[in-house]
C-alpha cells in the first residue's frame, strides 16, 4: 500500500501526528502537536520532564489516547480499538523505560511469544529467528534465563529483540536508557546506534544529548507539551534559537 | 516463604540489643511456663472428669473405628476437592466477567460475587438442600454440599484472583498490548500467570476454608469425617475423645494444605522476585 503512496510522488511519511492535543484534567500535555516521520529517519525527543514528550512517544500505538487531531501510520489514521488496532500496534515496536519484560517466561519466550502468538509464526522458525536476534543484541547465552537474572542493560536489549522480533516499521524508544546503571547505558545505545544504521525508523524519547547528536536525522525539543524548536542535530545544539532550548541545554551542560 | 517472614519481621521491629534480649528471654520462660501449666490444667480436668477413662479411648485402638472415619475422610476429600475445582474455574471465570470492559457483564458478575461473598455458606446449603428440591430438582446429598460450598468460595477467589491481576505491574499489559496481543490474550497469557504465583497464599487459605465448610455436610446428611464422628459418638458415647481426635486430623490436612503452600511460593520464587526487583519499591 505503501508503493501506491509514493508513486504519487512525495513519500508518505511512516508517522505523522495532526494537531494533536491531549489534556490530563486541568493540564494540557500536548498542546497542538505536528510532526511527521519519514522511512529510515531517526527522531530524538528531547525536553525538561514533565514536557510531555513520553506522553507523545505513547500516544503513538495509543497507550494514551488523544483528545483530538489526527495520527497516521503510513497515512491510514490509527485505529481506535479492536483488531484494527492491535494489528497496527504489532507493526510499531515500543521499547519502555522499564523494560517490561514478561516476568514469568524465560527470555527466549519473551521474544518468540509475539510472532507466534500474534503473527503466527511457527515455534521452531520464531526461536531460530529469536536466537538470531539474541545474539545480534549480544544476549544468545541467557536465553534460558527469566528476566529477574539479568542485569538491566541486558534486559533492554532483549526488549529490543522482542520488538524487533515482529518486524516493525517503525520503533519507537520512551527513554530506554533512563532506568539503567551508568555503566549499562552505552550497551544499550550500541544496540540502537546499530539499528538506526540499518535504517530503521525511530522515534527516541532520551536525556541522552551525545546520542541525539550521534545518531539523530532531526532533533525535536519539547517543553510544557509544546514542540519548541526542531532542526538537525549540530544545528540545534550548536546554535539553539528559543531561549527555552538555550536554557534547556545550559542546564544540562552546566556540570 | 520463610525468607519472606524473616525480612517482613526485619523490617517491622529493629534487631534486638543486649538488654532486649535479655527481656525476651525472661518472657519467653514465663509464657513458657504458662502453657505448660495450662497444658497440665486440661489433662487434670479430663482425668478429675474421667475422660481419661478407657472406655472412652479403647475403641480407636480397632480397625473398624478407623476405617469408619476413613470413610468420612474420603468424602470430606472428595467434597473439598470437587468444590475446590469448581470454586476455582467459577472465580476466575468471574473474576474475567468484573474485569471485563463490558460493563453489563462486569455489573453482574460484582453482583454475583458480592452475593456469594456475602451470604454465609450454611445459608447457600440451606438453599440446596430445602428450596430447590421443591422445585422437583433431585440432586444427591453430595451435590447438596458440594455446590454451595464452592460457590461460597468461588466470590471469595474471584476478589482474590482480581487482587493479583490488579497487582500486576501495568508495564506488563502495555508491553504485551504493543506487541499486537488482543486485552483478553494479554490477560490470560500474561497477567493471570503472574497473578496466580502471586495470590497462591490467598488461594491456599481459602481452600482450608473449603475444607471446613464441608463440616456442615451434616445438615444434609452426606457422610463426611465429622458426621461419621458424630455417628461413634453416639455408639460408644465419647463426646471429648471422638472431637480431639478428628480435629487433630483436620489440623493435620489443613496443615499439609499450607505446607503445600509453602512449596508451591518456593517453587515459583524466582520468577516472584523476578517482579519485584523489575520495579523496585
Amino acid at each position: 500500500m505503501a508503493t501506491t503512496m509514493q508513486d504519487e510522488g512525495k513519500q508518505t511519511p511512516v508517522i505523522e501526528l495532526r494537531d494533536v492535543d491531549k489534556h490530563y484534567g486541568d493540564l494540557h500535555v500536548l498542546k497542538n502537536i505536528n510532526l511527521e516521520v519519514d522511512k529510515g529517519e531517526v527522531l530524538v525527543i528531547i525536553g525538561p520532564s514533565g514536557s510531555g514528550k513520553s506522553t507523545l512517544c505513547r500516544t503513538i500505538n495509543r497507550l494514551e489516547t488523544i483528545d483530538s487531531g489526527q495520527i497516521l501510520i503510513e497515512g491510514k489514521p490509527l485505529p481506535q480499538e479492536g483488531k484494527e488496532l492491535a494489528a497496527m500496534r504489532a507493526e510499531l515496536g515500543m521499547v519502555f523505560q522499564q523494560f517490561n519484560l514478561f516476568a514469568h517466561m524465560s527470555i527466549l519466550d519473551n521474544v518468540t511469544i509475539g510472532p507466534i502468538d500474534v503473527l503466527g509464526v511457527p515455534k521452531e522458525k520464531a526461536q531460530a529467528e529469536a536466537m538470531e536476534l539474541l545474539k545480534r543484541v549480544g544476549v544468545a547465552e541467557q536465553a534460558s534465563k527469566v528476566p529477574a537474572q539479568l542485569s538491566g542493560g541486558q534486559q533492554q536489549r532483549v526488549a529490543i529483540a522482542r520488538s524487533l522480533a515482529m518486524h516493525p516499521k517503525a520503533m519507537l524508544f520512551d527513554e530506554p536508557t533512563s532506568a539503567l546503571d551508568p555503566e549499562m547505558i552505552n550497551e544499550v545505545l550500541d544496540v540502537m546506534v546499530e539499528l538506526a544504521r540499518q535504517g530503521m525508523t525511530m522515534i527516541v524519547v532520551t536525556h541522552e544529548m551525545s546520542f541525539a547528536r550521534r545518531v539523530a536525522d532531526r532533533v525535536v525539543f519539547m517543553a510544557d507539551g509544546q514542540i519548541v524548536e526542531e532542526g538537525a542535530p549540530d544545528e540545534f545544539f550548536d546554535h539553539p534559537k528559543s531561549e527555552r532550548a538555550k536554557e534547556f541545554l545550559e542546564s544540562i551542560s552546566g556540570h | 516463604m520463610s525468607d519472606a517472614t524473616t525480612s517482613m519481621r526485619d523490617a517491622l521491629y529493629e534487631a534486638p540489643g543486649p538488654k532486649t534480649r535479655r527481656r525476651i528471654r525472661f518472657w519467653t520462660f514465663v509464657s513458657l511456663l504458662l502453657v505448660a501449666w495450662g497444658v497440665w490444667a486440661i489433662i487434670r480436668r479430663f482425668y478429675v472428669t474421667g475422660q481419661l477413662s478407657p472406655k472412652y479411648w479403647l475403641f480407636f485402638t480397632r480397625w473398624t473405628t478407623w476405617r469408619f472415619l476413613l470413610q468420612g475422610l474420603m468424602g470430606t476429600i472428595e467434597v473439598a476437592v470437587t468444590s475446590g475445582i469448581i470454586a476455582l474455574v467459577l472465580g476466575l471465570l468471574l473474576m474475567l466477567g468484573r474485569i471485563s470492559s463490558n460493563r453489563v457483564l462486569s455489573a453482574v458478575c460484582h453482583v454475583v460475587i458480592n452475593f456469594f461473598r456475602g451470604v454465609p455458606s450454611l445459608l447457600l446449603i440451606y438453599f440446596f438442600f430445602l428450596v430447590i428440591p421443591q422445585y422437583g430438582i433431585k440432586m444427591s446429598s453430595f451435590w447438596m454440599i458440594a455446590l454451595p460450598v464452592a460457590l461460597a468460595a468461588s466470590g471469595v477467589l474471584a476478589e482474590v484472583f482480581r487482587a493479583g491481576m490488579n497487582a500486576v505491574p501495568r508495564g506488563q499489559t502495555e508491553a504485551a498490548l504493543s506487541l499486537g496481543m488482543s486485552p483478553m490474550h494479554v490477560k490470560l497469557k500474561i497477567v493471570f500467570p503472574q497473578a496466580l504465583r502471586m495470590v497462591i497464599p490467598s488461594l491456599v487459605s481459602q481452600l482450608v476454608v473449603v475444607v471446613k465448610d464441608t463440616t456442615v455436610a451434616y445438615v444434609v446428611s452426606f457422610p463426611d469425617m465429622l458426621q461419621n464422628a458424630r455417628v461413634l459418638i453416639t455408639n460408644y458415647d465419647a463426646l471429648v475423645s471422638t472431637y480431639f481426635v478428628i480435629a487433630i486430623i483436620y489440623i493435620l490436612i489443613n496443615y499439609g494444605i499450607n505446607q503445600l503452600s509453602v512449596y508451591l511460593a518456593r517453587r515459583s520464587g524466582t520468577r516472584i522476585v523476578a517482579r519485584t526487583s523489575e520495579n523496585p519499591m
